[in-house]
């Protein structure tokens, strides 16, 4: 099957869309009265004058290696007991802590590396649960805040009040983990651990966080109260792919702007057992999508659901998406990379418990060295054209055949998405949205505000 | 009925489409933060008024 140049999406009986899958061209059209797809003159003046500098764009997009955000875990620690955790049982419960110092040191590195370059960096605090390092995390956002925007990634069990006013005053994006919408079914996959060390830590006088993150978390959601840097990460699972349209609903209720809802790793194999039916998930993860449009669009508040938002951006403007692991290559590696609490910098977090994947120890050596190495490369090298079920499929550009992680620790990265029929029937529900003029409803206004036509065919 | 194609900066006004009307589009960023558009995720929150 030659997938080069335009082909064929079949839509429904009177339309088509074509599309080229190398620069995501695309363009929809009627079907003639024998059910071709009719292109029109227009359609192929457009596509032979665009085509050229697409090509380019995407080139560019893909195979450049420009770093832009470096996570930095500041602790291998967590008080959670996920199921689906990609980090080492062990390392969470006896891993490395960074001190304030370190963390400094760590910071001054990642500004030596960047500077002379105009792009002011991203720092992510992010895995284990780096609250359990508050001290030194906070320490580090007062110190960078005009070096670095920051970013950090929560279970939300250690958060208190003052903290969600610092992480507002200093304009901080927060990430904070929640899986469902009801304090039983959330508390199955988000635990607090087993040595009860998270209830110790509670802080006086506050609610017990002992048996799992839901309190803790509604409670910090409310604090945040509409903040426009509060992101909501769900993990989809077999336990709560029934309660994801009960989610955005409940969500919206308590003002957050956007949600994730992430299919589950399984880069540690303790995961598969929470795999869920794929055609559940699906289902239930558009009825998602469309009741967060639905809302945005009657309420007057926008609530998004950004993994989704990503695929339409990657039909829309593909240039413009942030959230790397639906490019090929993934953005591991190349845009940005992982700094473990020990200092080993990996191409992202999800390599933390596989073997032979540090580029380096940031004490030691820089942020220079770690691109330029071998796991680096390796993973930059891991591209869909290499994958023989992605190299002849249409969406090869919009998808990305995640994760390479996940697929290498399944013992051949090259090889398709573990959900690729997921990310067939989402993309298809894109083209559908877009079919409608919907699409505006998927982003933040200020993101579509910001984004104006390249080209247009309307 | 021929279609016209134009290109270039220009605001969007977007309305409810007909499901079987022709039509192909691309979008850019007319700025970027830090570099990058700034659409969701970390990193990305608007500074508001009050400055810190």
């Amino acid at each position: 099957m030659i997938t080069k140049g335009l082909s064929c999406l079949q839509n429904n009986d009177t339309q088509a869309t074509v599309i080229d899958p190398d620069n995501v061209f695309w363009a929809m059209t009627a079907k003639d009265a024998q059910g071709a797809p009719f292109v029109s003159r227009e359609i192929l003046s457009l596509y032979q004058k665009q085509k050229d500098s697409l090509d380019e764009e995407m080139k560019q997009f893909r195979f450049s290696a420009e770093l832009s955000a470096v996570y930095i875990d500041p602790t291998d620690r967590c008080n959670s007991n996920c199921p689906y955790c990609y980090v080492p049982a062990k390392m969470r419960k006896n891993g490395a802590q960074m001190t304030t110092e370190q963390l400094r040191q760590v910071l001054n590195k990642v500004l030596d590396y960047f500077s002379g370059k105009e792009r002011k960096p991203v720092i992510i605090f992010h895995a284990s649960e780096p609250l359990l390092a508050k001290e030194a995390v906070f320490s580090a956002i007062r110190e960078f805040k005009d070096k670095f925007s920051f970013g950090l990634q929560t279970n939300g069990l250690l958060l208190e009040k003052g903290d969600v006013e610092f992480l507002k005053k200093y304009r901080v994006g927060v990430g904070i983990s929640l899986d469902a919408p009801l304090r039983s079914l959330n508390n199955k996959t988000r635990p607090s651990a087993s040595s009860g060390f998270a209830a110790r830590r509670a802080p006086r006088g506050e609610p017990s966080v002992k048996g799992g993150n839901f309190d803790a978390v509604v409670r910090a959601i409310e604090w945040f109260d509409g903040y426009a840097g509060l992101n909501v990460i769900s993990t989809m699972t077999k336990f709560n792919i029934h309660s994801l349209d009960k989610m955005v609903r409940f969500l919206h209720s308590k003002k957050v702007p956007c949600v994730l809802f992430n299919p589950v790793r399984f880069t540690q194999k303790h995961s598969l057992k929470v795999k869920p039916d794929e055609k559940l998930m699906t289902k239930n993860f558009l009825k998602a999508v469309d009741s967060a449009i639905e809302l945005s669009q009657n309420s007057g508040r926008r609530i998004i659901v950004a993994n989704f938002s990503n695929v339409i951006l990657s039909i829309v403007a593909p240039e413009a998406r942030r959230m790397m692991c639906d490019i090929s290559p993934c953005g591991g590696g190349r845009c940005f990379l992982t700094v473990t609490a020990s200092g080993e910098m990996i191409p992202c977090g999800e390599f933390i418990g596989l073997k032979n994947s540090s580029g380096g120890n940031i004490f030691k050596t820089g942020i220079k060295e770690a691109m330029q190495s071998e796991p680096f490369q390796k993973i930059r090298s891991r591209f869909v054209e290499k994958i023989a079920e992605c190299d002849v499929c249409l969406y090869r550009n919009i998808c990305g055949a995640p994760c390479p992680a996940e697929l290498g620790s399944m013992g051949n990265m090259f090889q398709k998405a573990v959900f690729c029929e997921f990310y067939k029937a989402i993309i298809k529900h894109a083209f559908k949205l877009i079919a409608e003029g919907k699409e505006k409803y998927c982003f933040r206004e200020e993101g579509w505000d910001n984004l104006v036509y390249n080209y247009k065919l309307l | 009925m021929a279609k016209k194609i134009e290109s270039g900066k220009e605001n969007k006004k977007q309305k409810s489409r007909p499901v079987s009307g022709e039509m192909s589009y691309r979008l850019k960023c007319a700025k970027t933060a830090n570099g990058l558009s700034h659409f969701v995720m970390y990193g990305d929150v608007p500074k508001e008024k009050t400055l810190l």
